[in-house]
């Protein structure tokens, strides 16, 4: 996993799965790289080939903390396994979905 | 599993994870795993894969710490229809709820039943004592990939199709090759082309099971495809001219003669209604191979199948790959033997051209005289050099009494025996008519009167000179049917030409023929000649000519040559001007000097 930023926004890429092994360890870093400047929240799903309901559940904690600092979270690229999920437990509602 | 269908036993895996968040990963890749061997697709495997993983979390979730301790059970069956998974635990279990619907947009957690219900087509918690299992059932949306072992019989299968192929393809060959064979022998015995390509197209309809063929041939020198041999009689069509293009392309068989490959026709492709191989035979798939010898299009071979019998499961096969190459191989053999007889038939004709040529060369040399006739205080020679392809010239002096003899030189426009006929036959008549011998413009007329309608039925002509010489009155008089003119040449004169007006003989029937006499001054040489010397041609292209002729005529006259000497020079001349060239036509003159 890469985290770098980029002005207002934390970016996360190299995510392989977001699953109950890891979410929280993925929530807790991405939290922890936030800056005080940073608002908004912008992953590279591109190479993440399985997302569970844990997983779900990190990305909107994650929504959470970007929307209590008047940000958003981005989600760049999801696979079409991903991409199927997400739109399942209908959180394509809730995240800005980004395909390049 | 409930139902086992076919005789495909189920597929099944079992295996046990810690209860461990982090060996629910390595149990679902296990899972999948085993399932893409059985042939699930992508799509299906992401599916199952969440949905086991979910299974298993929740198992984890609401393990007290004594459960922790005791494993977690992963069951996968699989059939050809049908994907069941089955998730052990050994928790106190939970409450599986009546309806599961989506948690709270903002909710962290609750969407994994929602994620099974959603991505397995059932699901039943099976709660027990100290153990509860959660069976999770999805039919397959595809065909499976088959069983290993089914796999390895369809692959046997497969092999023994390939070998089968293999032995028809080479008992084709095997059955072609002895055909050849024996159509090689047999070439020697039939002479007539026609058999021997019936014969061998008709083994070649029994070889590959087709029911009907057409050979095609392109006749030397000419742009058409014409029926050389059929199957049938109602196959014996017309000629097809094949285009410089394959632009308005209609019939198949143009068709593969102008792209120079092979063309089927078939279900995909059927015979145009206006093919000509559609009228007899209507609706046949097959294919049309056209061969050559190097470059040289000799025909098509069209092969068809009125009744296609299609292959088990190959909709569609005509003729296998095996049945392809014999036709290419008959139709290639074909070539080669039609090219050899062409190639003999040429030779065959060229050979009597060669004869044709020698008995005209015979007829001319029959024609000319042995000896020529002496006539007081004149000289006489001539040369008479036959072309390759021999013509009709011939020279002739006939004596009429001591002082007067007739010159004739003539040209029949023509080659071969009948041009050499026909100086005969002038040579015959001009002889016959001893009365007009001292008359040439009469002897012409009467002449071109008797051969009119034989040369003009043919489309020949003769031209002719005529010189009646008088040597004692020294005076020449002479008529001329569209022959070249006569040179005089005379000490210190230059040389004069003389062309009395005529055409030649055989073109017009009551043609008219102008007489001139010409005074011979003392020292005089005069030459007649045949057009083959002013149109002898040099290695450059350059023609000989009547001013080359003329001038050295003139000089050779001012030496005071003999008509002997005059003769020898005018050979070496011609000789060194033509150099190594071929003659193209006869080359015949006469010279008088006296």
């Amino acid at each position: 996993m890469m985290i770098k930023t980029h002005g207002d926004t934390l970016q996360i890429s190299g995510v392989k799965e977001l699953g109950a092994a890891n979410s929280n360890v993925f929530r807790d870093e991405a939290r922890a790289a936030m800056t005080d400047t940073q608002k908004n929240i912008e992953i590279d799903l591109s190479e993440t080939s399985f997302v569970d309901s844990c997983g779900l559940g990190t990305l909107i904690a994650l929504h959470k903390t970007a929307c209590s600092r008047k940000g958003m979270v981005r989600l760049v690229n999801p696979t079409p396994s991903v991409q199927q999920i997400l739109e399942l437990t209908r959180m394509h509602r809730i995240f800005e979905i980004v395909k390049p | 599993m409930s139902r086992i269908s076919g005789v495909i036993q189920p597929a099944a895996l079992r295996l046990t994870s810690a209860c461990d968040l982090r060996a629910v990963q390595p149990a679902t890749e296990a899972v999948r795993h085993f399932l893409a061997v059985q042939g699930c697709p992508e799509e299906e495997l992401s599916a199952i894969e969440l949905s086991l993983a979910e299974a298993c979390n929740n198992a984890i979730k609401y393990a007290g710490d004594d459960a922790r301790a005791k494993p977690i059970g992963v069951e996968a069956l699989c059939d050809d229809q049908d994907i069941e998974l089955r998730v052990t635990d050994h928790t106190a279990g939970f409450e599986w709820p009546e309806k599961i619907e989506l948690p709270d947009p903002e909710s962290e957690s609750g969407r994994g039943l929602f994620l099974i219900q959603s991505l397995m087509d059932s699901a039943d918690y099976l709660r027990g004592r100290g153990e509860n299992t959660l069976v999770m059932r999805r039919k397959r949306t595809s065909r499976p990939v088959l069983h290993n072992e089914e796999n390895s019989q369809q692959k046997i299968a497969e092999g023994e199709t390939v070998i089968t192929g293999m032995i028809e393809e080479l008992s084709s060959c095997y059955e072609s090759l002895s055909a050849i064979f024996r159509h090689s022998a047999d070439q020697s015995r039939i002479s007539d082309p026609k058999t021997f390509a019936q014969t061998l197209l008709a083994d070649l309809l029994q070889i590959i099971a087709a029911d009907w063929f057409v050979l095609r041939l392109v006749p030397p020198g000419q742009d058409k495809l014409a029926v050389f041999v059929a199957s049938e009689p109602s196959l014996e069509l017309p000629p097809l001219k094949i285009p410089a293009t394959a632009k308005s392309v209609d019939a198949v068989e143009v068709e593969a003669a102008v792209k120079r490959r092979e063309v089927w026709f078939d279900i995909l492709r059927p015979l145009a209604s206006d093919d000509p191989l559609s009228g007899p035979k209507p609706r046949s798939h097959g294919l049309v191979h056209p061969f050559f010898v190097g470059d040289n299009l000799i025909g098509t071979l069209a092969i068809g199948k009125t009744r296609t019998q299609f292959l088990s499961g190959q909709q569609g096969v005509i003729f296998t790959a095996g049945q392809t190459n014999v036709v290419a191989t008959f139709a290639d053999f074909l070539a080669i033997h039609i090219a050899n007889t062409r190639y003999q038939e040429e030779q065959v004709g060229n050979r009597l051209v060669a004869r044709e040529l020698e008995i005209a060369n015979n007829i001319q040399q029959s024609l000319l005289p042995k000896q020529l006739p002496a006539l007081p205080g004149f000289a006489l020679a001539a040369g008479c050099r036959s072309a390759h392809q021999v013509g009709g010239d011939f020279y002739d002096v006939l004596k009429i009494s001591d002082d007067v003899a007739l010159l004739a030189v003539a040209d029949v426009m023509g080659k071969g025996v009948p041009a050499a006929m026909f100086a005969a036959i002038l040579r015959t008549m001009l002889r016959a008519a001893p009365e007009l011998m001292n008359q040439p413009a009469a002897l012409l007329t009467r002449v071109n009167k008797l051969l009119f309608e034989e040369l003009s039925g043919v489309d020949m002509f003769i031209t002719a000179q005529l010189a009646c010489v008088d040597v004692r009155a020294r005076k020449l008089t002479i008529a001329n049917a569209g022959h070249c003119p006569l040179f005089l040449a005379a000490t210190g004169a230059p040389v004069k030409t003389f062309s009395p007006e005529g055409i030649p003989l055989g073109i017009m029937v009551d043609a008219v023929f102008a007489e001139e006499t010409i005074a011979l001054p003392v020292d005089s040489r005069v030459l007649i000649y045949t057009d083959g010397l002013t149109e002898a041609l040099n290695a450059t292209g350059d023609r000989y000519g009547q001013e080359r002729l003329m001038k050295w005529f003139g000089d050779a006259a001012a030496r005071g040559l003999s008509a002997k000497q005059l003769k020898t020079e005018l050979n070496e001349t011609l000789e060194k001007f033509q150099a190594n060239m071929v003659l193209s036509d006869d080359q015949t003159f006469l010279i008088m000097t006296g």
